[in-house]
């Protein structure tokens, strides 16, 4: 008796979203017409993008682990940019404008520009560029960015529900993608696209951020909210068919497991490969789960990862 | 296919007998739907009933015991594709894998004392070594004792056989500890099934696509193999993903009654992302060949978010939890018992380097925000379970943290615990507590 295996079709599907514009050479991402990954019954026109965070200043949350491949260029966006395409492989890059935070650093929005200027001029990837969080500094200092790179299709990171309407207008004025960010919650998620899609923002220039819970940090309640949100879209839902982000690296980077040396809990195991094993297993299942760009920080979980999805769209490797 | 309350009910005598302990047969039919009940409590159900509602109630994954004792593992028995849709029951077991060859009687025994005391303790759950997966070599009785030994130890054993005399001769001794027969992929599964079925022990059948998988499993079943398990085809992930979705989605459909059965993976070493995918992905048992904790402690910890009940809140118990080592002069803060806030906040202090009280109270698994909307986390509430935990006698200070978004909540809880108690308003994100020490909790105790 041979199986009856009919692949599963589905009336909706993930919506394509070109990211980078104007001196970028673009990435479309999204497009899937399938459940994540399943390449073996349904359409998936381009494979998950995978970026490396810079910062804006020297982070010293960092632990040594993740800082090792970066040493001699933290603090420097443009020459950790180039590091992250030219030598580690980034799709992309996303510069964290963690600086210009009122607690760490209070960098203004012309240092902001200047650092997303020097960023722009060495690399042609698409930038992804994150504020330094929900606030009047936030908008104020993404405004400017996106104002002095308009017309670049930076993806701005990001709008909330509480706080979308300057967002809003800055990325339809100046040609910009943007993330519009919930908080694990697949209702406040839509709720937010429809008062974007209010504010005129192309759905079709939006991606979705369900907040990342690294593994053991709540991992289980992205990865179902984003299973749901796929489903939705290939149900035809059209509020939620945005791709996906996933801030991986700085999630798992503040775990007690990536972060934690040997010397102090010699029974987890070295702590470099335990860190970059933690981010793995944070991204991997996130991929499953569905995610269209995977933001990472450590180059070796990126090669790691690549490798997988290689395997998944070439057929070779693993 | 499972049955639908209203067939149910037409199954039932229909006296509302109340017997059972519902008021009407349609109540118990609706429990019994919704798999909350069993028919045992309907003193009436006629023979015809239990029959139709036995086949019908009868999981789509079946259930299979490996090793025995108290570390023996339950496996099977899944209901959902979707974790949101239910839950995944079984959690995945987790074999090492170890090759006996060359090792003295001596070091296998410390090996296997070793790992049988392997634990570490998350959030409420203790992480082990679930079972050990041993190489059997043709023409090395090395595996047997192997195996003896391991079952000494209690732990589950998996036979990863080179020929089926030398995996029935290892697994003959230990049969009533239910070791598990994993023949070599791909290899002829006749002479395997020939070992299974009269010893009584679980086999793992394999071959090479799906349509001939289910059909060896089928035949394993008719010819008096139990407990049957599949080896999911495929040695890159892509192919393993369609095998274990496949056969998930068949086993869930009942598209061919040898795809209902537990599914097992084999990891070599280096390959964790294998691991990562088949504990995301339906897997139930996999064999490990990488030994540290820096591999071990993520899956560990993937399988325990992986299997949380998403329908139950992760809760911590309500106390007083101690971060570093705090005493009475130390930060005492206050939280909900929703795991992750608990996690989060906990990692944060352990970061900004303070010692600390971290009090928890019971919010029935509620996030702040959603805690504080929902009335939980009210000054009164608060006040009293700090009290009746005793944290107010931890600290001499008589100052509490509160979460920065129920800030609102502030005169309400000074009030309710009197005595002379301020309450200081703390970051609304976790990630702020360092700079909120640095800014706000200094100057605030200096002042008092």
């Amino acid at each position: 008796m041979a199986l009856n295996l009919k692949p599963k079709t589905w009336p909706g599907g993930v919506r394509e979203v070109v990211l980078g514009a104007g001196s970028r050479k673009p990435i479309t991402v999204g497009g899937g017409k399938g459940l994540p990954l399943h390449t073996f019954e349904a359409t998936f026109p381009w494979r998950p993008v995978l970026a490396l965070e810079v910062t804006d200043i020297n982070p010293r949350t960092w632990v040594g682990a993740v800082r090792a491949p970066w040493e001699g260029v933290l603090g420097q966006p443009a020459a950790a940019a180039q590091r992250a395409v030219t030598d580690f492989g980034a799709d992309l890059v996303m510069l964290h404008l963690v600086g210009t935070h009122p607690d760490r650093g209070d960098r203004t929005a012309e240092e902001a520009v200047a650092d997303v200027r020097g960023v722009l001029d060495v690399v042609s990837c698409p930038l992804i560029v994150k504020g330094p969080g929900a606030g009047a500094k936030q908008n104020d200092i993404l405004s400017r960015v996106a104002e002095a790179a308009s017309g670049e299709g930076l993806t701005l990171h990001s709008a909330c529900q509480e706080d979308y309407k300057t967002l809003a207008a800055v990325a339809v004025a100046y040609g910009q993608v943007l993330v519009a960010e919930s908080p694990i919650d697949i209702n406040i998620a839509k709720q937010l696209n429809i008062l974007l899609s209010e504010a005129s923002v192309d759905i079709g220039r939006v991606l979705i951020d369900p907040l990342t819970g690294a593994l053991g940090y709540g991992l289980e309640y992205t990865y179902s909210v984003m299973e749901r949100m796929r489903l939705a879209a290939l149900g035809g839902e059209p509020m939620l068919s945005c791709p996906v982000v996933c801030l991986v690296g700085e999630e798992v980077w503040k775990t007690k497991e990536a972060k934690t040396p040997a010397a102090k809990e010699p029974a987890w195991g070295p702590e470099a490969e335990r860190g970059i094993n933690w981010e793995v297993a944070t991204a991997l299942p996130l991929l499953l789960a569905g995610a269209d760009v995977l933001v990472l920080r450590h180059p070796q979980a990126l090669k790691r990862v690549r490798r997988q999805i290689d395997a998944w769209f070439n057929g070779a490797g693993g | 296919m499972a049955l639908t309350g209203l067939q149910i009910f037409k199954l039932l005598p229909n006296t509302n007998c109340k017997k059972c302990g519902y008021p009407t047969c349609l109540a118990f039919a609706m429990k019994l739907a919704a798999g909350k009940e069993a028919l045992d409590k309907c003193a009436d159900a006629t023979a015809e009933a239990r029959a139709a509602l036995g086949a019908a109630s009868a999981p789509p994954i079946s259930r299979v015991v490996i090793g025995s004792g108290p570390r023996a593992i339950t496996v099977g028995e899944e209901t959902v594709f979707f974790r949101h849709e239910k839950t995944f029951v079984r959690r995945p077991g987790l074999f090492r894998a170890l090759d006996p060859r060359g090792l003295s009687a001596a070091d296998l025994a410390a090996r296997l004392d070793e790992w049988a005391q392997v634990r570490h303790e998350r959030a409420g759950e203790v992480f082990q070594i679930d079972g050990v997966a041993l190489t059997e070599s043709n023409g090395v009785d090395v595996c047997a004792s192997a195996a003896a030994a391991a079952t000494q130890r209690g732990l589950p054993v998996a036979l990863l056989a080179a020929t089926p005399e030398g995996a029935s001769a290892a697994a003959a001794p230990i049969k009533q500890h239910r070791p598990l027969l994993v023949p070599p992929s791909g290899a002829a599964m006749a002479p395997y099934v020939g070992v299974a079925a009269p010893l009584g022990v679980p086999l793992v059948v394999s071959a090479a696509d799906l349509d001939a998988l289910a059909g060896v499993a089928a035949d394993a079943v008719k010819t008096g193999v139990t407990d049957v398990l599949l080896e999911a085809p495929g040695t890159n992930l892509r192919d393993a993903h369609r095998s274990l979705s496949l056969i998930r989605r068949g086993a869930l459909d009942r598209i061919h009654p040898g795809l209902g059965h537990p599914v097992f993976l084999r990891v070599g070493p280096g390959e964790l992302e294998k691991a990562v995918l088949g504990i995301t992905k339906f897997t139930s048992v996999i064999t490990i060949s990488d030994a540290g904790s820096e591999a071990w402690l993520p899956l560990w910890t993937l399988r325990q978010n992986i299997y949380t009940d998403p329908q139950k809140p992760l809760q911590m118990e309500p106390a007083v939890y101690p971060v570093g080592e705090p005493d009475a002069r130390s930060p005492l803060l206050v939280t909900t018992n929703f795991s992750l806030t608990y996690f989060i906040v906990s990692t944060e202090l352990d970061a900004a380097g303070v010692p600390s009280h971290l009090a928890v109270v019971d919010t029935e698994g509620m996030s702040v925000l959603t805690a504080w909307s929902a009335g939980k986390f009210s000054g009164e509430r608060v006040a009293k379970a700090l009290r009746e935990m005793g944290a107010t006698e931890r600290v001499t200070h008589k100052t509490v943290i509160i979460p920065g978004y129920a800030a609102v909540i502030s005169g309400e809880l000074e009030d309710a615990l009197g005595d002379g108690w301020r309450v200081l308003t703390g970051p609304q994100e976790a990630s702020d507590i360092a700079f909120f020490f640095r800014d706000v909790w200094a100057s605030a105790v200096c002042a008092s």
